[in-house]
Parts: structure tokens; C-alpha cells; sequence
């Protein structure tokens, strides 16, 4: 079963909705920790809506896509098996829907933070 | 970690060189919640209609045992199941507001901290298919009803069926069970669906001819109350409404409920029980004998055993014999290397309604064909063979 859950959603009683960050590359912790509670970036916006992602020493620049086939984020219930590609059984809750994508695929510009000061 | 503040933000924005005054005020210190790495979120991609659905409070179900590739229903349609790579990483952040979002409602803070919840590179895709009715059929079909007077009932351990059951074993959405229970004339007897016994089924059809006969009711219009008190002590009054159900049309004429008899499928059952007591039949031979059993007023045509007869024009004489479309494999080319095995070359017409049910949404015999079959020609006529060496 793959429910909406209500009670996971805000008064008003409708599906939460949340966003979508695409990037390139793997997520990975740094230094070997935890990657709970580790920080990703900040991400501004420009004035005319452009999301600017800033990671570490690379600045990204991405565009916001209206997804033509939004998204439901399905949370296995029961404390079961974890939700794997070959064994989608079991009840579920839909958490939230996303309908918006914030696509981050330009290149990396590294932040320079070293610059030699003329004497 | 301690959450950011507002000053470290202004420093690495400074650092970056970047200008605030071109940004909007608002900042989303991004961090990884706390049941990120967890694995317990997937994305599923929704087709049209589907999220109107979950929005409206509707479920969606994932249907299949085991051994069964999983499909998702929602009330009336059924989705193939697949997953999808991407070669990006999608992290799902809630609470993360749109530029658009931003701008209608000027924030009183500047800094959002928004935890993210999941991230995958990969996600399920749907794509909508025929429901798997065939396994509906096949339970039913474990035990069939044959009248109240069965041995069988009382003694049997064949399991039988409520709807909550159906829903559970069949990977089709409800409304398509529903109507397909309807489609195959399953009836519910004390809480169960059952199909009746085919002989049993032409006891009870029998009945009815034979007193629309005895009556000279029109076959146009066949009264209910009538036929329940006359045939209510030989049969179920259940029973009887049940035949004229399913073969007739139901209305109703000055408060009283009729039957319009329906000739094409009264037909095309007595040719079913004709045909199922030998291998083939003398074509000629069997037109006679069929056109002779079936109510007075009635026509039989060929055409009304499409899906159930196929006859063989190639033989002198030409024979007819029995094959029932609900007996072949549902999987398309489980299917057609069935027919290919009954029968070498096939023309269009002749194999039209053993694959017609086969079609997924706006798609055609002939594109089905097409991809499944090789076309040649046969003495001036356009015939389809396998695509492949039958073994």
C-alpha cells in the first residue's frame, strides 16, 4: 500500500511539499563522519531567480525546472527490509510530493581563497 | 554542528565574491538531517493523474507476490513498476522555498535551515499496462459453482474468494477486477465470487429457452417475475436472475423487469458446448447441428465464436474446432508463440481476436503484428508467421 499520509503533513491537511537539488557527483561525508547533521552548502537565489549553490570551494549555478511528472516520496512503513529496487512489497506513506527541481549541472567554479596580496 | 549564522554566510558569500545586493535576502543553510543516510526514502515518479489522486487523499497500492514482477494501482489503472538510474544525485529538501515562493511572501528572517531528508540516484518509474486479469479467472476457476445440490461444497478445501481476497492476489486496481468480475459473469454467492460450471451453466440457460419457448414470450422480452416463479422450484431464484443477467439486456417496461435475450452470446455458448465434446468438427456438419439447438427466432453466424473457434479452411473438409483466447498465455509473446504453434500462417482476420486483448492503450492489432509477426504472402493473401524457428 502507498498512502498519503496526512498526519505527516502541515494543518491545512495537504501533502507537504518539498524540493527537489539535483547535482552531479556522489554525496559523500567528509572526513569519514557521520553525514547526518554534516553541512551541505548555502544556496541563495540571484534577483532574477537563478539558485546559486555554494559547496565547499566550488560555486554552482543551476536553474529551478517545474517537473513535467512531479515526484512522491514514498517512506517504507514497519520498520521492514529497507525499500530496494527489487523489493518494492510492503505499505508505505507518501510523505511529500515534489513538483519543482532545482537542477544544478554547470561546471564547479572553485572559490580561489588564496590570493597572493602584492607587497 | 552548529547551524550557521548569518555573519558566516555574509563571510563565504564575500569570500566567493559574490554580490549581495544581485541575491535575494533569504539564504537555505543546507545540512544533512538526521535519517538522510538511512536509505528509508525512494522517489516515485508519477504519471499524469496520479498526483491529482494523492493530493485528493487517494491510495495508491504496490501489488505482487513473490514470485510477480510489482505493479502500483491506483483505483482504476495499473502501472508497470521499473527502476531508473540517473547519474546525478537527487537529495529531497523539505521546507526549501522557490525564488517564486520567496518573492510573494517577503520573509521577516534571512536565514532558512533546511535539513535534507533523503537523497537516491535513482527513482521508480511507471508505465501503464494492462492489468493482469488473467489470475482472476484461474482462481475462480479452482472451484467452480455447480447448484446448491454439489457434493463438492461441503466437503471442499478449495479456497474461495471474497473481494478483500481478489484485491490482495490480483495485480490489477479495483475497478479493474471489479469489471472484469462482471466481464467473465462471476456472481457472489455467501460472500464469495464464483464462476458457475460451464454444464451447469447451460442446465440453468436451458431452463430459461425452454420456457421462453414453452410461453412464446418474445425473446425481446423476457419477465423476471415470471421465469422466478416458474423455474424457482427447479433452480436458486439467485441462479435464475443470474442467467438472465448475464445473458440478456435488463430494463424496465411499465414497473416490470424484462430480459432482451442476447443472440450472439446465446449462440456462441451452445456452440462452446457443442465444440468441447470432440477434438474438430465437420464444419457443415456442425452449422447444421448448431443452427438446429438454439432457441427458435435465433441465427447463428460464424462470427459470433470469435475468441472461441477457429476454423480450418485449408482441410477438405473444412473442420472447426474449440480455442478459447482465455486459454493462452497472457504475456504477448508467450502468446504469440502459441498461435504460431496452433497454426503456421495466420491472415489478420483470423488472429485479430486472439490477440485484440492484447493491445495496451492506443495501441493496434496491426502494431502489435508488426512487431510480434513477419507478413508474407500466401496465394494472393496477406498471412503472418512467427518471427522466429518454432522448436
Amino acid at each position: 500500500w502507498v498512502t498519503p499520509s496526512l498526519s505527516h503533513s502541515g494543518a491545512t491537511g495537504t501533502l507537504a511539499q518539498w524540493v527537489l537539488l539535483e547535482l552531479q557527483g556522489e554525496v559523500e561525508p567528509r572526513q569519514n563522519g557521520e553525514l547526518a547533521g554534516s553541512l551541505l552548502g548555502d544556496l541563495h537565489y540571484t534577483c532574477e531567480g537563478v539558485p546559486v549553490l555554494i559547496v565547499g570551494h566550488h560555486i554552482l549555478y543551476g536553474k529551478v525546472v517545474q517537473l513535467e511528472k512531479p515526484f512522491a516520496v514514498l517512506v517504507k512503513q514497519g520498520g521492514d527490509p529497507q525499500p530496494s529496487p527489487t523489493e518494492p512489497h510492503g505499505h508505505y506513506t507518501v510523505t511529500a510530493l515534489i513538483k519543482t527541481k532545482l537542477l544544478f549541472k554547470t561546471r564547479p567554479k572553485p572559490i580561489i581563497t588564496n590570493v597572493p596580496k602584492k607587497v | 554542528a552548529a547551524m550557521r549564522s548569518r555573519a558566516e554566510v555574509d563571510a563565504t558569500l564575500q569570500t566567493a565574491k559574490l554580490n549581495p545586493a544581485e541575491l535575494l535576502p533569504v539564504v537555505h543553510c543546507l545540512s544533512f538531517g538526521p535519517q538522510a543516510g538511512g536509505g528509508e526514502c525512494c522517489l516515485l515518479q508519477l504519471e499524469p493523474g496520479l498526483c491529482a489522486e494523492l493530493e485528493a487523499g487517494h491510495s495508491l497500492v504496490i501489488r505482487g507476490e513473490k514470485d510477480e514482477h510489482a505493479v502500483l494501482c491506483s483505483k482504476d489503472k495499473t502501472y508497470d513498476m521499473k527502476i531508473a538510474d540517473t547519474s546525478n544525485m537527487l537529495l529531497f529538501v523539505p521546507g526549501c522555498k522557490t525564488p517564486e515562493e520567496l518573492n510573494a511572501d517577503p520573509a521577516s528572517c534571512n536565514i532558512i535551515h533546511s535539513q535534507i531528508a533523503g537523497f537516491s540516484n535513482n527513482y521508480w518509474e511507471l508505465r501503464r499496462c494492462r492489468p493482469k486479469l488473467k489470475k482472476l479467472r484461474k482462481l475462480l476457476m479452482e472451484d467452480p459453482y455447480d447448484g446448491p445440490d454439489s457434493q463438492k461444497d461441503q466437503t471442499s478445501t478449495f479456497s474461495k474468494y471474497t473481494t478483500e481476497d481478489l484485491l490482495s492476489l490480483i495485480q490489477a486496481s479495483e475497478e479493474e477486477i471489479l469489471h472484469q468480475l462482471q466481464v467473465i459473469d462471476a456472481c457472489k454467492i455467501e460472500g464469495y465470487w464464483r464462476i458457475l460450471d460451464f454444464d451447469y451453466e447451460m442446465k440453468l440457460l436451458n431452463h430459461v429457452t425452454q420456457l421462453i419457448d414453452s410461453e412464446s414470450w418474445p425473446l425481446s422480452k423476457v419477465p423476471l417475475c415470471a421465469c422466478l416463479e416458474e423455474l424457482g422450484s427447479l433452480e436458486p431464484r439467485e441462479m435464475i436472475e443470474h442467467i438472465l443477467v448475464s445473458y440478456g439486456r435488463k430494463y424496465v417496461d411499465a414497473g416490470e423487469i424484462f430480459f432482451e435475450m442476447r443472440e450472439d452470446k446465446i449462440c456462441r455458448a451452445i456452440a462452446q458446448m457443442l465444440l468441447q465434446n470432440a477434438v474438430k468438427f465437420n464444419l457443415s456438419e456442425f452449422e447444421e447441428v448448431w443452427q438446429q439447438s438454439v432457441p427458435e427466432g435465433m441465427t447463428t453466424r460464424l462470427d459470433q465464436l470469435q475468441g472461441l473457434a477457429l476454423v480450418d479452411k485449408s482441410s477438405r473438409p473444412e473442420t472447426i474446432f474449440l480455442l478459447k483466447v482465455e486459454d493462452l498465455p497472457e504475456d504477448n509473446q508467450e502468446r504469440f508463440n502459441s498461435l504460431f504453434g496452433i497454426r503456421e500462417k495466420w491472415t489478420e482476420v483470423d488472429i485479430t481476436p486472439y490477440i485484440q486483448d492484447l493491445c495496451a492503450e492506443k495501441q493496434t492489432v496491426g502494431a502489435l503484428l508488426t512487431k510480434y509477426a513477419r507478413s508474407s504472402m500466401l496465394n494472393g493473401v496477406k498471412v503472418y508467421n512467427s518471427r522466429r524457428p518454432i522448436s
